[in-house]
């Protein structure tokens, strides 16, 4: 079944290689309607304790590499379900998005499903090997996706978004093998298993001794936090964002930043608990500075495009502040805050996009007044904003809310201050876009219907499924939580032990 | 005495026999049969080496025919042959003549005894076997001035590290009385290797070899004897002959090292724990590394990016050398058998471009990509391989060399070359960015024939097989030189 489901898009990917070019996109919809539908159907079959727990009937385990241990290894628990859920939620949209592309149509809805193969393998692999295959899988096509189609800086982008996720990832790599390196199972067979390490390390058994264990959490952090993207490792990601086309930005936000948090939730912090609420402080200080200074740089921008991918970098500091305080709360604020920008930040883009195929630029000062001439577009629009500045009644509130909650309840309470800070300017520059955009005298260019039209159907049916669930999201919070709680507390209860039980490692 | 061991030299020779006397009856009339029998030659010779019962036993007291000395005879059989059918194809689109295969054929025979020797006059015999045929190699095309250079270069480089390798084994010899390696390990274990003439030794052995694996700071040659030699001869030279010098290398450390006392540790864990050798290639190793990828960013010609890229690569062998365990030696083996594929393919598709378009600048290759989907990808895999990324080869046998050099603790030996890694990705992925994302400066189309075509897939589908699956029997197989370099077996 969970085969069934990451390889859905490698099988499209071969009909897209084998059938006429002109039915490219179609066979991408369809794949990406058919994914949705079996992460659908995995979340029935899915009860009370398998949601809570790895250990499964979906799971499915072979060997694969016997001679070093290696093993292929896919299992779904409520922490994964939901980011499948969101994944393969944001590529049938982006794949209603990418209708009109017309450059390479073939080779680009082959890409497209290349990267969705790699993205619900990394949320499914529960074997490190594995995990970290499907990790760099992923980063191939979205170099050519972002080097042929993007924008005119794409090649400088593609590099730039290459270079720092594998710089990063082959930290990670290090640190996935000295863990396997230093905890040999029975008769010195290596294991790979990611859920027996967190079994090893929720047991108070060090996986490392201290000053490896140090090493080894920071190369991890550094390799997820690039990918979430954390200050200061940040940098790639409004290039990226910028350069990218519309649907593969909406997957990028969407879906890719949420595998750095999920690597935290799911890899580093299991594995060392206790390194982990040592540096607590740090992580707390690095999250408040995403906040505040993603905020401030993003009320900057002229550049639109620019000023959601600030936006996101300020939104996704919320995720390392809910994570930080190891409390309850936090860590559901964390998750929720994943879900939550995936849907909304797709919708961002969205609108984004939407604009700046009919003006071809995106230049925040040139626009205005369009909410006269293009109502249901800016009703979308206000609808996108409100929804990432956090009204009540959208999932926005709901993840920044509960990741307050944690942070006041954890030991950084200043951080919690501080970040409130971010959400006063996040107001603010949402705002003042608003008013940039929509609000005003229209420019005179903008009057002609004929190169500006309303939204037309294809762009409704991309923009109101996202909205949908952002509400739905933000009025019926305990659907998505209910998914994932259990897991995130049984994570919570080790990183409680870890601080109190378990010796320091006098990094903090 | 058996000299069933010998069988493969003795292939060797009656083909190089075989191709001199077919080549001066048929008057190059009929060049394909000197052709053939070479190849036949190269293939019974790895066939005849597979067969070998290995065995710690020495043949005619220089050479030893174990597990190590037969994977190194069939891996270097085997590019031989690869190369062979990739000059066919390569640059100037004709049959060998018969000097080229004779030469081939003699740098084979050459790199079969340097695998196998267990005497030090041996040893240099085999590597002179290598050397003095490549240096030929190089300057085949007579005709061009920068295979001229090439071969100018060569020689006298290698005259000069070969001189200083000499040098250094008439000391070793004379500490230590003998020139077997086996009593060498003795009487250095009796104190020859206290004498602080060992150390100098040491240095001038490591730079021989550093000069054939074309190690910093004895890589000079390399970048422009590649870019002046055929591409077929500049994969040969990049993978047959430095495998070659890893296989006489890894020869005189086991013989030396387990007597060797361990140096002081001035740097705080950086350098494997070891002797002078131990510590030079270490050194070795790092520099490599870092000078063969900072040299490649700057490169704008398809060979001498492949010579930086490969200078590189000859960086990470060392550092699985350098660690000297039975895992990084099955690495090693591993590492070289993906190197094989990637690099021949990579210098293969050099060719096959230098052949159509008359040029190898990077700029040239604008939107090949394109026109050329097969092409484009196949030139896409091996060099996301070389970089080392998943689902590839050269992820595995990346992933096997940092294994072995964490297992031993060596965090930031590890780490440095992952980084490397990273830097190394600029390069190749910019090679694709001028195949795919740069506008073509002008219209061109590749003639590729179906030989092309059979040749490039054979290289390239073990790529991503041995990437995906099966690398474990791969692995299991390398292993099996362990006990012939480290005793126990």
């Amino acid at each position: 079944m969970l085969s069934l489901l990451v390889f859905t898009p490698i099988a499209g990917l071969l009909a897209c290689w084998v059938l006429p070019a002109r039915h490219a996109r179609a066979i991408n919809l369809v794949t990406c309607a058919a994914a949705l539908v079996l992460s659908v159907v995995v979340w029935q079959r899915m009860d009370a304790a398998a949601l809570g727990s790895l250990a499964n009937p979906l799971a499915e385990r072979a060997a694969w590499i016997p001679p070093v241990g290696i093993e292929y290894y896919l299992a779904i628990d409520g922490v994964s379900l939901a980011l499948v859920l969101l994944t393969t939620f944001v590529a049938f949209v982006s794949a209603i998005a990418s209708w009109r592309v017309e450059k390479l149509e073939r080779g680009y809805h082959m890409m497209f499903l290349l990267l969705l193969t790699g993205m619900l393998g990394v949320f499914l692999a529960e074997d490190l090997f594995l995990f970290y295959i499907f990790w760099e899988v992923m980063l191939l096509p979205m170099y050519f996706l972002i080097g042929i189609w993007g924008g005119p800086r794409r090649q400088y982008a593609a590099i730039k978004f290459f270079l720092y996720t594998l710089a990063g990832s082959v930290l990670l790599l290090a640190a996935i093998i000295l863990v396997v390196l230093k905890n040999p199972g029975e008769g010195g067979r290596l294991v790979w298993a990611i859920d027996h390490y967190t079994a090893l390390a929720a047991s108070g058994h060090a996986l490392l001794e201290s000053g490896l264990a140090g090493l080894a959490f920071v190369f991890m952090f550094i390799g997820f936090a690039i990918k979430v993207p954390c200050w200061p490792f940040h940098t790639w990601l409004p290039d990226a964002h910028v350069e990218a086309p519309t649907p593969i930005s909406m997957i990028l936000a969407g879906v890719l930043l949420k595998m750095g948090g999920y690597g935290l939730i799911r890899i580093a912090y299991p594995f060392f608990p206790a390194t982990a609420m040592d540096l607590s402080t740090w992580v707390a200080a690095i999250s408040v500075i995403a906040i505040v200074y993603g905020a401030f740089v993003a009320m900057g921008q002229t550049d639109f495009k620019r000023l959601i991918a600030y936006s996101s970098v300020s939104h996704m500091g919320f995720v390392t502040l809910g994570l930080a305080s190891g409390t309850d709360e936090g860590l559901n604020g964390a998750m929720y805050m994943m879900l939550a920008h995936g849907t909304i930040s797709a919708m961002l883009f969205m609108v984004v996009g939407v604009i700046y195929d009919r003006a071809h630029h995106r230049d925040l000062d040139r626009f205005g007044g369009l909410a006269w001439t293009m109502p249901r577009y800016a009703m979308f629009g206000s609808f996108a904003f409100f929804a990432s500045l956090g009204l009540p009644g959208m999932s926005g509130f709901i993840a920044e809310f509960t990741t307050f909650l944690g942070a006041f309840a954890g030991v950084d309470r200043w951080a919690a201050f501080v970040a409130l800070l971010g959400v006063v300017l996040t107001a603010a520059y949402y705002l003042i876009t608003l008013q940039k955009v929509y609000l005003g005298d229209t420019p005179a260019v903008y009057k002609d219907p004929k190169h500006y039209p309303d939204l037309t159907a294809r762009e409704v049916a991309v923009l109101a499924p996202l909205a949908l669930v952002t509400l739905y999201m933000g009025l019926v919070p305990s659907t998505a939580m209910d998914l994932y709680m259990d897991v995130a507390r049984g994570l919570t209860r080790t990183l409680a032990q870890a601080a109190s039980g378990f010796p320091g490692l006098g990094l903090g | 005495m058996d000299l069933g061991p010998l069988l493969p030299a003795v292939l060797l020779t009656l083909g190089i026999l075989g191709v001199i006397v077919t080549d001066l009856l048929g008057r190059g009339r009929r060049p394909a049969v000197p052709v053939t029998l070479a190849l036949a030659a190269l293939a019974a010779a790895a066939v005849a080496a597979l067969g070998i019962p290995t065995g710690d036993g020495l043949v005619l007291g220089v050479l030893r025919a174990d597990a190590f000395g037969v994977v190194f005879a069939v891996f270097c059989c085997g590019v031989g042959f690869v190369s062979i059918l990739a000059t066919l194809r390569g640059e100037a689109l004709r049959t060998p003549g018969g000097e080229f295969l004779t030469l081939v054929l003699s740098a084979v025979l050459g790199m079969v005894m340097l695998a196998m020797s267990a005497d030090l006059v041996m040893l240099y015999l085999a590597f002179e076997l290598v050397s003095i045929p490549s240096y030929v190699l190089v300057g085949m095309r007579r005709a061009d001035p920068r295979a001229n250079e090439a071969s100018l270069k060569y020689v006298l480089f290698g005259a000069v590290s070969s001189g200083a390798m000499l040098y250094g084994l008439s000391w070793i010899v004379g500490l230590c009385g003998t020139t077997s390696l086996d009593g060498l390990g003795a009487a250095l274990a009796n104190g020859a290797a206290s004498e602080p003439a060992f150390v100098v030794a040491s240095v001038l052995v490591f730079a021989g070899f550093a000069f054939k694996i074309s190690a910093v700071p004895f890589h000079f040659w390399a970048p422009d004897v590649y870019a002046g030699a055929p591409a077929a001869v500049a994969g040969f030279l990049a993978v047959a002959s430095k495998a070659a010098g890893f296989a006489g290398l890894v020869r005189v450390v086991a013989a030396t090292l387990p007597s060797v006392p361990a140096l002081g540790d001035p740097l705080g864990g950086l350098l494997p724990e070891g002797g002078p050798l131990i510590r030079a290639m270490a050194v070795g190793a790092l520099l490599t590394m870092t000078f063969g990828n900072l040299g490649a960013l700057r490169q704008r010609e398809i060979k001498r990016l492949l010579a930086w890229s490969s200078i590189a690569h000859a960086g990470y062998l060392l550092l699985a050398l350098c660690v000297w365990s039975p895992d990084a030696m099955a690495a090693l083996v591993l590492y070289l058998v993906a190197y094989l594929f990637m690099n021949l393919a990579a210098f293969l598709i050099a060719g096959i471009v230098i052949r159509e378009l008359g040029t190898g600048d990077l700029a040239a290759l604008g939107g090949l990509g394109r026109r050329h989907p097969g092409l484009g990808l196949a030139l896409a895999v091996v060099l996301f391989s070389l970089t080392g990324l998943p689902p590839f080869f050269g992820f595995v046998a990346k992933y096997s060399v940092f294994y072995a050099v964490l297992a031993k603790g060596y965090v930031w030996l590890a780490v440095i070359g992952l980084v490397n890694g990273v830097i190394s990705l600029y390069y190749y992925a910019r090679v694709l960015s001028f195949l795919y994302l740069a506008e073509p400066a002008e219209e061109r189309t590749l003639r590729l024939g179906w030989p092309d075509r059979g040749l490039l897939a054979a290289l390239v589908l073990p790529v991503v097989v041995f990437g995906v699956a099966f690398w474990g029997d791969l692995l299991e197989w390398a292993r099996r030189v362990g006990p012939a370099v480290f005793g126990g077996g």
